[in-house]
């Protein structure tokens, strides 16, 4: 019973960690793109589009290039 | 599916030597020793007689080549031990550092650059088990100049010897090489290359190495694949945290983009210019070439004479250029094409 339980927990574990793996690229893009572009623009002085905070954008730009990304399989 | 895939080096014991005697000569037709059986997969009758040299001649100059080759194997390898674990320490050093505005982004980044570029050497030392082979008291400093060496490029030490020793013992093999996808027509096609096999949805380096360590089967593949996740996941938390924490920035110049820079580079170096063209370059004499570098030996990695390491894995990188002056008749003779160097 114990094996048993403990096959499945490595069987869900391997199933998420793919999952987690397939959208990398927009976990990446909301994770760390989009701070940089806001700690970019604010080290160079700029502000952001609309009246927008400099994260929203970072955030808006890294989480659509990231999914773009996902959805490609390749950055550019 | 192992039995695909080569899982030991060719060391040459049969034959009076106890270092890695790279590749079967030719179609595996000329061994020194008697007993010596080709591989299994090897064809009964050779296909292809080695252009002009008989058997005997063949014999002769293999013995020669492995004389002097023995002459470059083992000396103090010390060096690569400091460098590595000296150049890991300055580059942990470095988040720190700019983090607390003690050293300047224009000195770190090149820093740091250089440190993940260069550490490739060792770690590839490593691979060959050339700073400590196993078995032996130091054998630990080994692994750990491999594991060390490898952070910052994010490449498990494990999945990285793996597929290095892939490449040796099928190297420019279409399926069973893993650095086959690093091939390009030209020079700016081949940095490209570098980039785009990172891609990921691509069919590039790293989804080939994950198809290989599937197919190999192996605990020690299993365990690569493992590493390579624990190292991923690890390597994301730490930017996605210090971006989050306001040092995206930091994060961007000391490990993120020289990672990026150092991939491509070890890429183009180690793995496109010695072995461009690839195509049907499998035997022993063919699978790297002998170039002149315009940006020096140092520079290139060494790479300049990889041809050397090829057959002999064993000689330490730094002392390739001097077996190949020596070894040079030899490989003339073999028909190398030597011309460069």
């Amino acid at each position: 019973m114990r094996r048993f339980v403990v096959k499945r927990m490595l069987t869900i574990m391997q199933v998420a960690l793919k999952k987690l793996f397939a959208i990398m690229p927009f976990l990446f893009g909301i994770g760390f793109i989009a701070p940089l572009i806001a700690q970019v623009m604010a080290l160079w002085g700029w502000e952001a589009p609309f009246g927008m905070e400099r994260i929203v954008f970072g955030l808006v730009i890294g989480a659509a290039w990231g999914l773009y990304a996902t959805i490609r399989g390749r950055w550019i | 599916m192992t039995d695909h895939y080569t899982i030991h080096p060719r060391v040459g014991e049969a034959e009076g030597v106890d270092f890695d005697v790279g590749p079967a000569d030719d179609d595996g037709a000329v061994a020194l020793a008697p007993d010596t059986k080709p591989s299994g997969d090897a064809p009964a009758i050779p296909l292809r007689a080695p252009a002009e040299l008989d058997k005997h001649t063949r014999v002769e100059l293999l013995k020669e080549e492995r004389k002097i080759a023995a002459k470059y194997h083992g000396g103090p390898m010390w060096g690569y031990v400091a460098a590595t674990w000296g150049g890991y320490a300055i580059w942990l050093a470095l988040f720190p550092l700019t983090m607390l505005d003690l050293v300047p982004m224009w000195i770190a980044f090149p820093l740091a650059t250089f440190i993940a570029t260069a550490g490739y050497i060792p770690a590839h030392e490593a691979m060959h088990d050339n700073i400590a082979r196993p078995g032996s008291k130091h054998r630990w400093v080994n692994e750990w100049v491999g594991k060390v060496a490898t952070i910052p490029i994010v490449f498990p030490f494990s999945l990285a010897r793996l597929m290095h020793l892939q490449h040796h013992y099928h190297c420019n093999d279409p399926v069973k090489d893993p650095d086959y996808p690093d091939e390009a027509p030209g020079f700016w096609a081949a940095w490209y290359k570098t980039w785009y096999n990172r891609q990921p949805g691509v069919d590039g380096t790293i989804n080939t190495y994950k198809r290989v360590v599937a197919e190999m089967g192996t605990p020690e593949a299993a365990k690569a694949l493992k590493d390579t996740i624990m190292v991923q996941l690890l390597y994301m938390a730490v930017l996605f945290t210090m971006a989050w924490t306001g040092y995206a920035i930091e994060a961007a110049l000391v490990w993120w983009l020289p990672r990026h820079i150092a991939l491509s580079y070890v890429r183009f170096y180690l793995s496109w210019v010695p072995h461009h063209p690839r195509e049907g370059r499998t035997s022993r004499y063919e699978q790297t070439k002998v170039f002149k570098s315009k940006i020096g030996h140092f520079l290139s990695m060494c790479m300049e004479t990889h041809a050397v390491h090829h057959l002999y894995p064993g000689i330490p990188n730094h002392r390739t250029k001097a077996a190949y002056y020596e070894l040079k008749p030899i490989l003339e003779k073999r028909g190398v094409d030597c011309s460069a160097l």
